[in-house]
């Protein structure tokens, strides 16, 4: 069998060297087929050494692929490891990175909901001496009241207030009104004292001390604007309260007067 | 070799992947960071803090010193001295027998309870503030009758080791400044 072979492969070391070099090419080219065409007979023969062949080049196949398997074998010992070194580190790093930004979201967020934070009375200097003179403007109109000239009160009213505070101011008033009209009262009311408790937004609560005068100018309605004689008959009362305002189109409103309770 | 070169090139799209995403998270972090500190070291936050404080230890003190009973006058003017520093303080202490002793004869029992208050002024450095505080107050006689009063209070403070005392109280005055009709 192994003669048969190898004067087979003379035979075609032969004729491949008896033929020009443009046929060998693709002999070349066709190894293994190429012995088809020449030994058209040989084929059974060749039946025979073929697997002898194969089990021959196995080992030499076998070589071959070998040292890929152990490339990619190796791989998974030697340059894979090295190659995912960086990306497990990544991962982690990530992960860490991601960790970090969850957890400082979360801290900055606590801070930023405290209710201390989120009251800018007095850390917001400009928006705290806004609410506290547009409060006072505002509760001097609404307080006060001059026989002469009811229209201005009403005024008041409608400019200054908002939602359930037309009725608090109602209410508030509604006794005092009749009896001022009657007497030609002049009801002046100045904010003495007054601080901001909180401002939150657009809303805020002030806490208002306030000195209200009620002059009397029955028979003297002229004379007790010029001098002071009338004031003889007036009566001061401190008051004091809260009120909430909203701010409304670029104006403080006032939206809750609290009398506490009274 | 043909192997070799797919495992290089099929692991470089996963770490420039992982890269990519390891920069997002490190800017995410670097940004949240930022935000956290920022909003820890934020001036007006401590200042609000300091405010609140300010508030709070200042009520409470209002209330404290608007609060006395007969049958317990020691532990009651304690409160007063404890909640106060400063000038408020020695006046306090001074006047102490003496009040003591009106007091017991008096037998009331006076309760005061804070219905709003809010700090006017704050100086966060100097740990001095003032505040408005309104205050109602029960006075019960020994007839068992009471009454109730409020109280327009004006308060100012002053930080002693990190305390907010009172050191000093008045009531605000009615028509001192309106000029009348």
């Amino acid at each position: 069998m192994s003669t048969t072979r190898h004067h087979l492969n003379r035979q075609r070391r032969r004729q491949a060297l008896a033929e020009p070099s443009a046929r060998r090419a693709p002999g070349n080219v066709l190894t293994d087929p190429a012995t088809d065409p020449m030994t058209g007979t040989d084929t059974g023969t060749e039946a025979g050494p073929a697997p002898e062949e194969k089990a021959e080049t196995g080992p030499a196949r076998k070589k071959k692929p070998a040292p890929g398997a152990r490339r990619t074998g190796g791989a998974q010992d030697g340059p894979r490891p090295r190659r995912l070194l960086p990306l497990a580190v990544l991962c982690v790093l990530t992960l860490l990175l991601g960790g970090f930004a969850g957890w400082a979201h979360s801290r900055a967020g606590a801070l930023r909901d405290d209710p201390a934070r989120a009251n800018t009375a007095l850390t917001d200097l400009a928006r705290t001496s806004e609410v506290k003179g547009r409060t006072a403007a505002a509760v001097a109109a609404l307080f006060s009241y001059d026989h002469a000239d009811p229209a201005a009160f009403e005024k008041a009213g409608k400019t200054h207030l908002t939602g359930k505070a037309v009725e608090q101011h109602r209410t508030l008033f509604g006794g005092v009104l009749a009896q001022a009209a009657r007497q030609k009262m002049v009801i002046t009311t100045t904010v003495t004292d007054s601080a901001v408790e909180r401002i939150d937004g657009d809303r805020a609560r002030v806490l208002v001390y306030a000195d209200q005068s009620s002059v009397s100018t029955a028979g003297a309605k002229k004379d007790a604007k010029k001098d002071g004689q009338a004031q003889d008959q007036g009566v001061y009362a401190g008051a004091m309260f809260a009120v909430d305002v909203v701010l409304r189109d670029g104006r403080w409103l006032v939206e809750n007067i609290d009398t506490f309770g009274r | 070799m043909k192997r070799l070169v797919r495992t290089t090139t099929g692991n470089r799209p996963a770490l420039a992947a992982a890269l990519v995403l390891t920069l997002v998270a490190g800017g995410f972090a670097a940004w949240q960071g930022q935000s956290w500190y920022a909003a820890a070291h934020d001036g007006s936050a401590a200042y609000a803090a300091q405010r609140d404080r300010a508030l709070a230890a200042g009520q409470q003190a209002v209330q404290n010193l608007n609060t006395l009973d007969h049958r317990r006058v020691d532990q009651g003017l304690d409160l007063w001295e404890s909640s106060t520093t400063g000038e408020l303080h020695k006046e306090l202490v001074e006047g102490r027998q003496q009040f003591a002793g009106q007091v017991k004869e008096a037998r009331t029992v006076t309760t005061a309870r804070v219905l709003s208050g809010a700090v006017t002024e704050l100086d966060d450095r100097a740990g001095r503030a003032r505040m408005l505080v309104a205050l109602r107050i029960t006075v019960t006689t020994s007839d068992a009758k009471s009454t109730d009063k409020d109280s327009r209070m004006l308060g100012e403070l002053t930080r002693v080791d990190g305390q907010w005392k009172l050191s000093g109280l008045g009531q605000a005055p009615v028509g001192g400044t309106a000029s009348g009709g």
